[in-house]
């Protein structure tokens, strides 16, 4: 290419090295101070927690089969709610994204209402609504014998109930920041609005739907309110460790904690890097 | 018409409080149409709508022969150009130009990305993503892609805003030498005179969703039809004058003292003997000193101010009325033109444009 374009790319660079030298030093010294206090709070008694347990009773929590089934069950109902949110949440996110009308600030603000709301009153909700004789428990059990009592279905009711929020959030966000022009182009392209949406804007916002999903499977393992009042058994991991608290104390729920604590970090771990390394590819080519 | 190319026939679009009336557009085989108009004018909505996204009230739109008016967007054949060129960022140089084949059978494909690739000298950059090509670059990726497709009409909506000065140019000559080359009609949609003038083979002005004036881009820039077109177009001499006479083609206004003849067909209506008189600043000569040969419409004026805008400079004259000329700073300069000394000025009759006094809307807008 001509001069002009390695120009362009001088350009390009120049803004971002001054700004890093511009940055006022007392300033960005005092918010990092501070900020890391809040790191702090957030990370110390998570180590604590790691360093308590001693290795042999590490070694028998692991060796519970109560608590290794409850500990699956609870990463399979996150994946069946990550599943969930991801099949109804984005066809929603890209609605609210796309539409201006009042309807869809309204919606949007409804969506958001599962974090206003204290998860043991989600649970009650829930409850009632699903129950046996609940306005959707009801028709569910007679159409397809479906209960959510007690059971696997009531576990995935708790958790996409509190968790649905984060998927459609982000995957809002996600839409949001695509041109809609660029679906015109590929319409123009002779792509059909299905072929469109398929090809185009579902890959561009993927980063976004991802960390949504991300977000709503780590709430929903972690969520304990709103599943216990709906399903006490089956034992998911929190509800697990609960009652291990009140039959055998701080030290055995302790060391099933950090069993759960590690299992959780890691896959959050797998999926944020599943969601930002192939980004990276993308951004700066192979 | 039932040749190659593009036509709107009384199109017209509503879209809440606005709407397009009565768009007549016709752009053949190696033609280019240049739409300039401030914004809001509905310049972006007439693209639209030929690309199939508004549904016209009334009117018809007919491509190559074919009325598309009723097909949705990926029927019509058309290729939308954005600014930035609409690249998709998930695909690499490669795979956006095989979306634009997805119609072409499978076995076929591949051939074709490389005779595109190669035609276009981007190449070395078929596996890299938008994100990491120059501006040019990402023109070139955007034609190829539009050019798979093989369109009846090619539609750029500001393709070349947010754009160093000598990167704009070098772009501006690409475009116009492929669309040379392949002589797909394009239409455009601008507010850069200068992209107007480089890029059109005839020009459209629109203001609040309806073209105002339209014709090759000579004409149009010659002869505007009003005080909103000639400020649009960047005339910078408009002032009321009043009309003296009228013989053998020749009129005669008086403005401020000052007498001047224009020769030409004129847009004035011959109710009333108000007229406004445009005339671009290139086109107010400096005489150099002493010359008396006699010229048309010579005047003494008083330089007011001198402003060096480095290749041109801006001078600012009173001779009875305040007149602005463009003149090379390197002519400046050998003359010694300084503010405060006099110097003859000459008009070209051919140069004054005579315009109808503001009336309504139209002349309300700028």
């Amino acid at each position: 290419m001509g001069l002009g374009d390695q120009d362009w790319r001088e350009e390009e660079a120049i803004p971002l090295r001054s700004r890093s030298n511009s940055q006022p030093r007392g300033l960005f010294l005092a918010c990092w101070l501070i900020g890391s206090l809040m790191v702090g709070f957030v990370v110390v008694p998570l180590i604590d927690l790691a360093a308590t347990p001693s290795a042999a009773s590490l070694a028998s929590a692991a060796r519970d089969a109560d608590l290794r089934q409850a500990i699956a069950l609870s990463l399979e109902a996150a994946f069946l709610t990550a599943l969930l949110a991801a099949l109804f949440g984005v066809p929603l996110a890209y609605t609210l994204a796309r539409s201006r009308s009042r309807t869809s600030t309204t919606i949007a603000a409804i969506v958001d209402l599962p974090l206003a709301v204290p998860h043991t009153v989600a649970g009650i909700a829930l409850l009632m609504a699903f129950g046996r004789r609940g306005i959707l428990g009801a028709p569910a059990l007679a159409l397809f014998g479906m209960q959510f009592w007690g059971s696997l279905w009531g576990i995935i009711a708790g958790m996409l109930f509190v968790s649905v929020p984060y998927t459609v959030n982000a995957a809002r966000l996600a839409f949001e920041a695509i041109d809609p022009r660029l679906e015109q182009v590929a319409r123009t392209l002779g792509l059909g609005p299905w072929s469109t949406w398929l090809r185009i804007v579902l890959p561009l916002a993927r980063r976004g739907i991802l960390t949504g999903l991300t977000l709503t499977y780590a709430r929903a393992i972690s969520e304990f309110g709103a599943v216990i009042m709906l399903a006490y058994y089956p034992m998911t991991a929190p509800v697990q460790i609960y009652t291990l608290f009140l039959r055998f104390g701080i030290t055995k729920a302790a060391a099933a904690s950090v069993l759960l604590l590690a299992v959780c970090l890691g896959l959050f771990v797998l999926f944020r890097a599943l969601a930002y390394g192939r980004a990276i590819t993308v951004g700066t080519g192979r | 018409m039932t040749g190659h190319g593009i036509l709107l026939d009384r199109l017209t679009v509503r879209l809440g409080a606005f709407s397009l009336n009565h768009m007549d557009i016709a752009v053949g085989a190696g033609e280019r149409l240049v739409i300039i108009g401030p914004n809001g004018a509905g310049k972006s909505v007439t693209l639209e709508t030929i690309a199939g996204f508004h549904s016209p009230r009334q009117g018809r739109i007919v491509i190559d022969g074919c009325e598309v008016t009723r097909l949705p967007p990926e029927r019509r054949n058309v290729a939308f150009v954005l600014q930035n060129f609409g690249l998709f960022s998930h695909l690499s140089v490669t795979g956006n130009i095989m979306l634009g084949l997805h119609r072409m059978p499978r076995g076929r494909r591949q051939d074709r990305v490389a005779e595109l690739l190669r035609q276009f000298g981007i190449g070395h950059l078929a596996a890299r993503y938008p994100q990491s090509l120059s501006p040019g670059e990402k023109q070139r990726t955007g034609l190829a892609r539009a050019l798979a497709a093989e369109p009846a009409v090619f539609l750029f909506d500001e393709p070349f805003s947010a754009l160093d000065a000598a990167t704009h140019e070098r772009m501006r000559r690409e475009l116009l030498d492929f669309l040379t080359d392949t002589g797909i009609p394009a239409i455009f949609v601008t507010h850069d005179r200068s992209d107007a003038h480089a890029l059109g083979t005839a020009l459209a002005v629109m203001c609040a969703g309806t073209i105002v004036q339209q014709g090759p881009v000579h004409a149009v820039s010659r002869g505007p039809a009003s005080r909103f077109v000639a400020g649009l177009l960047g005339v910078d001499n408009i002032f009321p004058a009043r009309l003296m006479g009228e013989s053998r083609g020749v009129a005669t206004v008086a403005s401020g003292g000052m007498t001047l003849h224009a020769v030409g067909r004129q847009t004035i209506n011959n109710t009333s003997l108000d007229v406004l008189v445009a005339i671009r600043a290139e086109d107010i000569d400096i005489l150099p000193p002493f010359s008396d040969h006699a010229v048309a419409n010579r005047l003494a004026a008083r330089i007011l101010h001198v402003v060096d805008e480095g290749v041109l400079s801006r001078i600012g004259f009173n001779c009875g009325i305040a007149l602005q000329a463009l003149a090379m700073s390197r002519h400046v300069r050998e003359m010694d033109l300084a503010p405060g000394s006099m110097v003859d000025i000459a008009i070209s009759p051919e140069a004054i444009r005579l315009l109808p006094p503001d009336s309504g809307w139209l002349g309300a807008t700028e």
